[in-house]
This record gives C-alpha cells, structure tokens and sequence, in this order.
C-alpha cells in the first residue's frame, strides 16, 4: 500500500472519531446549560470544553470573551477553528477523497453523504442553542454510519488497520485530555466528597464521554467515587473509551501489521510494554503518584509512538 | 447553414432512433424530472464531479447529465472505428519519425519549421527508442458529424484525453434509470474500457523490466479537474494512483513510497503535462513532478504514457497536414476526413480568411478546452477586429475553419425534446500487439440553444452514447 495512502486512511478515521468526541462534549454543555442555578458553573464547564478541545487559545484570539453561542458556533461550524466539526468532516472526507480507491464505495458514500448533508445544517449563531440537540445527533448519526459501513465493508487488510489506528490514536489522546481538563474534581477532597455537586460533575464527566450508563452497569448501583472513576476511565478494558481500551487496540493492530509486512517495529514493541505496564497498575496508585502527571506523560508516550508509524509507515523510505 | 438533425430523415424519425423516440414521446409527464433529480444524487454520492478553474466559490461542480441518449448505428459506427483506428496508427508513425529521422521533413511534405519550432516538440527525446516505439497509446479524437453519411474528424488528443470516466459512468447511470430500454434495445457494451486499458498499459514495458510490470496512474491531485477520472481509472484497472510526492528516483531507477518500503515502478500511466513531469529535466518551479523521473525514463528503467513531446501530433498546425500524414506512412487514403482548414501562414490562405473572417472559426494553433476561439457568427465586430490583428501579427498561430453545422440531437427540456449540438469523442487504444476502441464513446452536448461549444468548462453537458446493432 502507497505510504501516502496509509496516511491519509489513519487521519481520515482521525478526524472522524474527532467530531464524534466534539459532539459528546458539546451535548454535556448543553445539559449543563438547562440546570438551573449553575451560571458560574456553566462558564467553567464551556471554559473546560475549549481547554479539552485544545482551541482556548484560538478562540480567545477571535471572541475575546467566553459566549456559550460564540463557543457553540466556534467547535461546530467556523472555518478559522481547525478542529471544528465542519472542518473535521471536510478534512476526513479529503483525506478519503485522496485514496477514494482504498475504501469501499459505501464508506465514501457516508463520508461524502455527509459532507454534503453537512451544508444545511449549518445554522446562524443566533439560533444555535435551540438547534444545538438536533444537530449533535445528526453528527453522532453520521459517525456511527461511516464506522459501521467501515466495520461491515471494508476488507480486513492493512488499509483497515490503518482506518482503526487513527480511530484509537484520537481516542487515547481525547480521553485523556478530558481527564487532563478535569483532574481537579477527581481529586480527593474531604469536604466535598459524597456531596451533590461533587456527584454531578463526576456524572457530567462520564456522559461526555458517553459512559455514564456503562459505568452503572459496570459498577453497579454503589456510589460514585474518584477511585472508581480513574478505574474505569482509565483501566477498565470493558469500557471503549477508556485508555487501557485503546492500547489494547492500538497494540492489536500494530501487531497485525508487524505479521502482515513481515517487519519489526518500533511502535509495536513500545505500545505493548505500555499495554503491559497498565495491566498492572491499579487506581489507587495512579491517585498516588499524581493523576495530572501520569496523563501528561500518557499524552507524550502516545504521541512518541504515532511518530514511530509516521517514520515507519507514512514516509515510505527505509 | 442547415443543420444535421440527426434523428430526422426527410421529416421521418431514422431507423436508429425509432424506438427510443417512440419511448420518449410516450413517457408520462414529469417522469425526466423525477429520474434527473435521481441521476443527479447518484452521481453526487459517487461523487463525479470536475473542478472548473478559476471558479472560487465552488471548486466541485457536477458535469450536467441529459438523457436522451445519442445513437449511432453499428454500420456507421464501424466506418468511425476504421477511421479512428488508421488515424492512430499514423500518429504515432509520425511521432516515431520526427523523433529519429524526420522522413517526413525530407520529403517536404510538412514544413521543417512547423515541428522543429513547435513549443510541443521535445528535444531531449531526439534519437531515443520508445519502448515498442509507441508514443501516444491512448487517443481520443474529437469527431463531428455533417450529414447522415459524413463523419469529420475536428482535433486529435494525443497527450492525456480525458472524459473517458463520463463515458462508462453515463451508461451506468442510463442502465440504472431505464434498465427496460436495454432489454429491449441490443446496446454494445462500453465496460471493457479498463481491461482494454490495462491490457495495453502491461505491452509497453521498459527495457529492463523483467518480472511482471508495476503499472500505477500519476495524478496532479486531488484539485484537478479530472482527479475523479483518475481515481476511477486506477480503482478500475486495480493499479496505484499516485502523486509526484509518491514517487522517488534512485540511481536512475523509479520507486514508490509504500508500507513495506520502496518499490519499483515499470509504467507511469501519467496524467500530467510533459512540463511538469520532472522539475530537473523540465520546468523547475513543477511540484507536482518527481526529481530524475525523466533519466529514469531515458535509462530504460521506467515508461513514461504518454511519451513526453507527444503533443507535436495534436497541434492544430500539424493536424491540417493528418491526410498527408496517413497517406505518408501507411500509403492510405484517410477514412475520416478532416474538416477544411485555412492555414493563416499561408498568403493566399490569410487573404481569405481576413476576408471573411464573419463567416469561419478562428483558433489559435495551441490552444484547446474551447478558449482561444472566435465563432465569427456570432462575435461582436470588435472581437472580430481583435483577431484580425492577432492574424495579421501572428499568422503561424491562427487556423480557421468553416462554422460547423455540428449535427444536433434533442436534449429533454422539462415536459419536451429540444434539439441540440453534439460532438463525439472515442478513446483508441494502441498497444504494440492491436489497436481498438470499445463500441462507443463520449458525447459532448452544447446545452444552451444554438451554441456550438460543447466543453464542460463552458456550459456543455454529456449524453449516453450507444451503437446499436441493427
């Protein structure tokens, strides 16, 4: 497969799963916005949307002041925001336009469908709250249509790691990033655990991420605390957003690629000592040593091992 | 000037379109809209769309459908392939020729100056052996049609023609909408294309190429107007689209950039212009070319299709000298005839066209997609004073032929059939075991009223074209 094709599979899953991570969050704002009583709250909750999304700056630099419907119109639709929604939908169908010959014509068709559904759904700022419901489903209605005409079209060939390597590269990262963001409300604090606004920034935490209901399953109806939640967020291999998930994948893949090109790679071998090392850890020890720190450096191994595929894979020279 | 309705034969409906004028006539109202509006999100979700230059707002726009489909009858049809095939083969015997002794030249049959001076002639490919000595295996001839019995050949696209992907994609579209009309209609098939293709792609191998030949398609990219073509082409034919940055010369040898490291390519299928395939050997600012390509290609390591300074052979200079040119090397008289043209550096020539330059097209001798044209007919009088001077300045660049009757065809309006101007263009295929075309080819449909231009830069639109067994 041409180098540049691998590439452009990789980002083009890349960018999809990053509109699908926007949505969540922007439906977190939303709720949060319709509880009574939590102006300040809502501020900071839109505040940390932008800081998990990695745009504050770029925002700033535009708004100059944090609006809910200028922050709104800013990760769905603006053109100058890189990571907006509109632009990860355009950039994941370029990126597929590229190598159209790579994928089947369903996944195009997905992708293209909703580049093109994308236009009317573009709403002016004024009205944006009130449309914000309808247009979040239809993001995370899209995504999960080009995953699945993925899942049940696409050969099962190198192509196909490289679609599902970008998807779980954009998971860790977003994952962790959120935490990152949040960190502070999972720490320990003796006056406010077990309280209701504690329980309620914990719950709004897992619903962006789409795990709130997954969590009660997996824990059962016990409270809520910090320990739990590092746990399944981040060790908790039955949970798909949490990070031992994606290295488990992410080292499942290498690792059919390390088989089907008959070479050895430098990727691989780090992310199954990773892989390794989290099976081994446990909450309380990462509570222990520093949640914060241990993301930051989660965030800069996993970025050390992409440069290792882009070496590898995407440069294409030995 | 009359025109040419092709389905009419003295007021009576011709055989060839009998029954698809009976079904058309016989459709309820409404039907064409519902089944356009069908065909347009089909092709949209495939996502066949050109890009039109200098078009800021919209950089995809897609090429407009008509489906009434053009017919040609396979009696008629086989007198176009004859024509075709012979015209061909003449071609790339000139191109072998001017590239080695220039016979032709000796002979004073074509004035030296004409190719030696031509901005498409390429010197660097003096005296070098082409691989099966085919320089232009893939040709699309633009043809129009005068009467019920004459067929003319308009230009020659010998460098990198395009429309081919139109071609297959309309009788997809047609089989698709009005699956009825082919059970009852005996339509020869166009899929073949892509396996024509290949087929003759792997004959060209390269001197030192002894395994199975890696073929692959180099693209300018995704922004150009015929990247869908391309990626068509490659998805069809199972072979590589790449770009220049793909690629990579190493001691003179051509390799991909891939997943598991280089490998080496034997056949560049090429779709971008001879200027920009090598910023080494040609233009220098070119970033869509690959550095050493063009010593690759001369060390016999790797073909390059079409072969650089191919364009010689569809010049509009050298396309006035074709009949010679057939009858030069294969001793024929030509099949299809050229339309009549007045060559502007010839004295008695100019006097005439200056004369009545309100009754003839004007084209510059390089130019094409219909830009660097005046339709005498229908110019203003300043436009017409404007060429005249460009003439009369520059005689060796202009040619002028007589304005058309390019036969027309009826388009569906919304609840009617309107005639309109169409051309045809076949794509000739030319590997060094045989030369063919598949029954059929690409019509092009000027849609607005009267017009005469047909390109989909400037408002043409595309129509099915069948060959009908009688």
């Amino acid at each position: 497969m041409l180098s540049r094709t691998a590439e452009n599979l990789f980002w083009s899953a890349r960018y999809i799963e990053r509109a699908d991570s926007l949505a969540r969050l922007l439906e977190v704002g939303y709720r949060i916005s319709l509880i009574p009583n939590t102006k300040s709250g809502y501020i900071n909750e839109w505040q940390s949307i932008l800081e998990t999304s990695g745009i504050k700056e770029d925002y700033l630099e535009k708004y100059k002041s944090i609006t809910r419907e200028k922050i709104i119109f800013f990760l769905l639709f603006d053109g100058e925001n890189p990571s907006s929604i509109t632009n990860c939908i355009k950039n994941a169908r370029e990126n597929i336009r590229m190598v159209r010959t790579a994928v089947t014509l369903e996944v195009w068709n997905a992708v293209n469908t909703s580049f093109h559904e994308l236009k009317h759904n573009i709403k002016e700022t004024k009205n944006i709250l009130k449309e914000l419901p309808q247009i979040i489903e239809w993001v995370k209605k899209q995504v999960n249509l080009i995953r699945g005409t993925i899942l049940n079209t696409q050969l099962i060939n190198d192509g196909y790691d490289f679609l599902i390597l970008g998807t779980y590269f954009e998971r860790a990262d977003f994952t962790a990033r959120i935490i990152n963001v949040k960190y502070f409300i999972l720490l320990p604090s003796v006056n406010y655990v077990g309280s209701e606004v504690d329980n309620f920034q914990w719950s709004m935490m897992l619903r962006s991420i789409s795990s709130y209901r997954a969590f009660k399953w997996a824990y059962g109806q016990e409270e809520i605390n910090y320990v739990k939640i590092i746990d399944f967020l981040i060790l908790n291999l039955t949970c798909p957003r949490s990070l031992i998930f994606s290295i488990e994948k992410i080292d499942h893949h290498l690792g059919r690629l390390v088989k089907f090109y008959k070479q050895s790679s430098n990727a691989k071998n780090k992310i199954k000592f990773m892989y390794k090392n989290f099976k081994s850890l446990d909450a309380t020890k990462i509570s222990d040593q520093g949640l914060h720190e241990f993301l930051k450096f989660f965030i800069k191994d996993i970025d050390l091992i992409y440069r290792d595929i882009e070496k590898k894979y995407f440069f294409g020279i030995k | 000037m009359s025109i040419y309705n092709e389905i009419y034969k003295n007021s009576k409906v011709r055989k060839p379109y009998n029954k698809i004028f009976d079904w058309a006539k016989s459709l309820p109202e409404n039907v064409i809209v519902k089944k356009k509006n069908e065909a347009e999100s089909l092709f949209k979700k495939i996502g066949i769309t050109f890009s039109v230059y200098n078009n800021f707002d919209s950089t995809e726009r897609l090429i407009p459908f008509d489906m009434f489909p053009r017919i040609i009858s396979s009696s008629e049809w086989k007198k176009i392939e004859k024509g075709v095939i012979q015209r061909a083969v003449a071609i790339n015997a000139f191109l072998n020729d001017i590239y080695h002794s220039a016979e032709i030249v000796k002979a004073e049959i074509i004035p030296d100056y004409l190719i030696f001076k031509n901005p498409a002639y390429e010197l660097k490919m003096v005296g070098f052996k082409v691989p099966k000595r085919i320089y232009s295996p893939i040709i699309g001839s633009d043809i129009v049609r005068i009467n019920e019995k004459t067929f003319k050949i308009l230009e020659d696209n010998c460098r990198t023609p395009s429309g081919v992907s139109y071609m297959i994609e309309n009788r997809e579209i047609m089989m698709r909408m009005f699956p009825e009309l082919f059970e009852k209609l005996k339509i020869e098939t166009v899929e073949n294309y892509p396996v024509y293709l290949l087929e003759t792609l792997k004959t060209l191998t390269p001197l030192k190429c002894s395994n199975e030949p890696k073929i692959v398609i180099l693209t300018p990219g995704a922004y150009n107007s015929a990247y869908y073509e391309h990626s068509f082409l490659a998805d069809l034919m199972g072979v590589e689209l790449v770009q220049g940055s793909d690629l990579f010369v190493e001691n003179c040898i051509t390799y991909m950039k891939t997943t598991r490291g280089p490998e080496k390519v034997d056949i560049i299928y090429r779709r971008i212009d001879d200027r920009f395939i090598d910023p080494i050997s040609f233009d220098n600012s070119s970033l869509i070319g690959v550095p050493g390509l063009f010593d690759s290609y001369k060390s016999g390591n790797v073909n390059i299709c079409s072969a650089p300074g191919s364009g010689v052979a569809d010049d509009k200079a050298i396309y006035t000298f074709m009949p010679e040119i057939i009858k030069f090397y294969l001793g024929e008289e030509p099949i299809l005839e050229n339309v009549k043209t007045w060559k502007c550096y010839k004295e008695e020539e100019r006097k005439y066209v200056l004369e009545n330059l309100n009754k003839l097209v004007v084209k510059e001798v390089h130019g094409s997609g219909g830009y660097g044209l005046m339709i005498g007919s229908t110019s203003s009088r300043k436009q017409i004073e404007e060429f005249r001077k460009k003439i009369i300045n520059f005689p060796e660049n202009y040619i002028a032929q007589p304005i058309l009757s390019l036969s027309s065809v009826p388009i569906f309006l919304k609840n009617s059939l309107s005639p309109r101007h169409v051309d045809l263009r076949p794509f000739c295929l030319v590997s060094s075991r045989k030369t063919r075309l598949v029954s059929g080819g690409l019509t092009r449909v000027a849609l607005k009223k009267n017009s005469l231009v047909v390109n989909s830069s400037q408002g043409g639109g595309v129509k099915d074209t069948w060959i009908i067994n009688e």
